[in-house]
């Protein structure tokens, strides 16, 4: 997707084509998610600090984001992409992989299909992407960038659209492209690059593996080596294969409140389990995370006995892991996310069962949650996201957030970063 | 504060107080500290993550009266890093000494003002035999919960049951009762122990002949020759455990307990991730089988003197094992009903039994 964040903005109020938008938290933790053409011809670029953003570019708009439209556009460009291949990777919500060697036979060539997607992106959902095609998804996301519009001297130039690398070629169209252009040269490898006189692809090709392992180590010059020549062969990973499914959330300010951060638990768990549903699965490794206000990380991780798919199954196991940690320093970053994924529809494990009649104290019964988390899922399905949430989700009405909000960080109460 | 001690007895007791001190990320460091105190020839070590806390003293050779604060983690560490014989330990205001030989460390300690106040129970103390207190909390303690979402599970009760001291704990799945008889204790007592604490009082407990226990309102302290663990009583409510006493049982089995301990080691291989295993009972004894038919299986049969109509119930292999294994004698007893309902263990010999470890089966 093309300044996915922006275009939806765009589309939904037209009032602003034209103009220099910033979509992020305007907060003073503030990043830049995403910024219009007209906003990167003043140098405002993704994960840039917004305060940052507005100085260059004072009379852009900024825009607190929508997270939960986004995902929800996001998941229908998804359902486009799987009306052509089951083998489906999102990387982003605004970026995917896809597979469609299977689907070749049907379309004729992968171009066609890249066409037909980006036709029905723009007809269906009203906004436009950009494809790259390639043999390997290293080579198609470069192309897929190459694809794109940009802003070239001051002026938008609009982008191909679609870029094709046909197999074979790819030495040819990578080796003119700066480094940069490589996954995994950030500023530093790009430096001890630069000192060995590496500017282009195609330099990097031709310096030899052994000067780059001398340079940069084994694992990455390895590594580097083998994208300069176009050799990736890693496979397209659909989600039901992905490893995890998680969501973190920045607040607005630190929290020290043990139940204010079991609130967020809630919510967060809440999020987490409808993906892990909505992806067929159920999960048996949990997995919560927390930054301190120094910015110190940790982890805890909980396998239970039977894969669990329900919001308060997930809070049930993840709730004695938040409270053995001790909060009181303040909490910056509230994470959760799941793993060890098997088929929902797969069969049950043997079920133990209970001495007691009645479920003891806060004992969630998976099986109970499973129709709730059903009727749920329906609910959100017709009448959007917030349409129903959970209790502990809706202390007091000024403060319903959204599922998983502020992922780029919150917004400032009165909209000032400076 | 400066003191002189054999490493052996000193480890000891650091390696007691850095189990008890405070674990928890980003705790207060005070609470991950060991404290210690020396006044003439007597060291008293303190520590605590506020539910539970250890006093112990040691008869070491003071050289200056004086109050210390140190990583009760880091200390042990270093006098366990200690070859045997004397060491010194001398605190200056920031930090503390440890010199043994030719070694010396010198780490920084906390300020010992910051260790919270720690009081024992105020309660009367009463004196119960180290061994089969010792022993009634192994059998006991085993069935309680480690869900801190399920506070009161994760607690023992202990309580007078027709004069005598009786051990209750289950995590829903399993319930294990003891009833000590030897120990007279007021019918009213009815106190809910963490269950963690019970697993550092048996530790302590082993080649004690003697311990004291007082109760308050609030607290319960285990006196062990000296070395006290003090911790906090659980007033969640505690769920209604007689009603499941009252069960008839009309299948028994008698076997062997190590034979079947032996091989439910094996069929545990098989039955991963506390899966099931199952045990079908018939007059020609018990056979023993864990696995998927289609995958893997394993099968082992057991002698057994058995009455009753046959059956297979199938039981969580831990669960199952711990309940064997907390039986004393050679034989076990292995009672049912049917296979969907609770099933008992018990030890041989004596009718009177004790001690039971009731089981709810797997449904498969």
């Amino acid at each position: 997707m093309d300044m996915f964040y922006v275009a939806v903005e765009l589309r939904d109020d037209p009032g602003l084509r034209g103009l220099p938008i910033v979509v992020g938290g305007d907060g003073p933790r503030g990043v830049v998610a995403a910024a219009s053409y007209e906003a990167r011809k003043f140098g405002v670029f993704s994960a840039m600090s917004s305060s940052r953003a507005r100085r260059l570019c004072p009379n852009a708009v900024f825009l607190p984001g929508r997270p939960a439209v986004y995902r929800e556009v996001s998941a229908k460009v998804h359902k486009i992409f799987r009306s052509y291949t089951p083998l489906v990777e999102g990387i982003a919500l605004d970026e995917a992989f896809l597979d469609v060697s299977g689907a070749l036979r049907g379309y004729g060539s992968a171009v066609t299909i890249a066409d037909e997607i980006r036709a029905r992106v723009a007809q269906e959902i009203g906004i436009t992407c950009s494809v790259g095609v390639a043999a390997n998804k290293f080579v198609a996301k470069i192309a897929s960038k190459a694809a794109k519009p940009r802003v070239i001297a001051g002026s938008i130039d609009p982008g191909e659209g679609v870029v094709v690398v046909e197999p074979g070629r790819e030495v040819e169209f990578l080796h003119p492209l700066p480094v940069r252009a490589l996954w995994g040269v950030g500023p530093a490898t790009h430096a001890r690059l630069d000192r060995i006189g590496v500017k282009t692809v195609g330099d990097l090709a031709m310096i030899g593996v052994e000067h780059l392992v001398t340079a940069l180590g084994d694992a990455s010059g390895r590594h580097l080596f083998d994208l300069a020549w176009g050799h990736d062969d890693r496979a397209v990973e659909s989600e039901r294969e992905a490893k995890s499914i998680g969501h973190e959330e920045t607040f607005t300010e630190d929290v020290a409140d043990i139940v204010e951060l079991r609130r967020h638990l809630v919510r967060l768990c809440d999020a987490v389990a409808t993906r892990v549903r909505a992806n067929g699965t159920r999960a048996r490794t949990l997995t919560l995370k927390i930054k301190f206000s120094n910015f110190r990380s940790i982890t805890r991780s909980i396998t239970v006995d039977t894969a669990r798919s329900s919001g308060p199954g997930f809070t049930e196991a993840l709730g004695p892991l938040l409270s053995a940690i001790d909060v009181h320093q303040g909490v910056r970053l509230l994470g959760v996310s799941a793993a060890q994924f098997e088929a929902a529809d797969g069969p049950a494990g043997p079920v133990q069962g209970s001495l007691f009649d009645e479920p003891a104290e806060g004992r969630v019964d998976e099986a109970t949650w499973a129709n709730a988390s059903g009727v749920m899922d329906e609910i959100r399905r017709k009448f959007g996201a917030d349409a129903i949430r959970t209790l502990a989700a809706l202390r007091d009405v000024e403060d319903l957030g959204e599922i998983g909000e502020n992922p780029w960080g919150p917004s400032s109460p009165n909209g000032d970063t400076r | 504060m400066k003191f002189r001690s054999e490493r052996e007895q000193l480890a000891e007791a650091l390696g007691l107080a850095s189990r008890i001190a405070s674990g928890r990320v980003g705790a207060l460091p005070a609470l991950s500290g060991v404290r210690l105190q020396v006044k003439g020839d007597v060291l008293h070590l303190t520590s605590t993550d506020n539910d539970m806390t250890l006093q112990a003293t040691l008869p070491v050779g003071g050289d200056r009266d004086g109050v210390s604060l140190i990583s009760a983690k880091l200390l042990n560490d270093i006098v366990r890093s200690l070859p045997e014989g004397k060491i010194t330990l001398e605190a200056t205001a920031e930090s503390l000494a440890v010199k043994s030989g030719r070694s010396q460390f010198t780490v920084p300690t906390y300020n010992a003002l910051d260790f919270p106040n720690v009081t024992p129970s105020a309660g009367a103390p009463f004196s119960v035999p180290a061994g089969e207190f010792g022993e009634a909390l192994r059998q006991v303690v085993r069935a309680a919960s480690g869900d801190q979402m399920r506070i009161a599970l994760t607690g023992v009760l202990l309580t007078g049951e027709e004069g005598s001291l009786r051990l209750v704990a289950t995590d829903s799945y399993r319930l294990a009762v003891r009833d000590v008889t030897s120990i007279v204790i007021a019918a009213s007592t009815k106190v809910l122990i963490p269950s963690r604490a019970l697993s550092e009082v048996q530790r302590l407990l082993s080649g004690a002949t003697e311990a004291a226990i007082s109760l308050d309102d609030n607290s319960v302290t285990f006196d062990v020759g000296g070395t006290k663990l003090t911790t906090r009583i659980l007033t969640n409510e505690y769920p209604n455990y007689k009603n499941l006493l009252s069960g008839t049982y009309p299948n028994a089995i008698t076997t062997g307990r190590d034979a079947l301990l032996d091989a439910l080691r094996r069929a545990r291989i098989l039955a991963k991730d506390q899966g099931p295993v199952r045990l079908a009972m018939t007059g020609n004894g018990l056979k023993l089988t864990a696995g998927t038919k289609d995958n893997d299986e394993f099968e082992e049969d057991l002698d057994g003197v058995y009455s009753g109509t046959d059956i297979t119930i199938a039981f969580n292999s831990d669960y199952l094992a711990a309940g064997i294994d907390a039986i004393p004698t050679d034989d076990v007893i292995i009672k049912t009903i049917d296979p969907a309902r609770p099933a008992v263990i018990t030890a041989s010999g004596d009718t009177d039994s004790e001690y039971l470890y009731l089981l709810m089966p797997q449904r498969i």
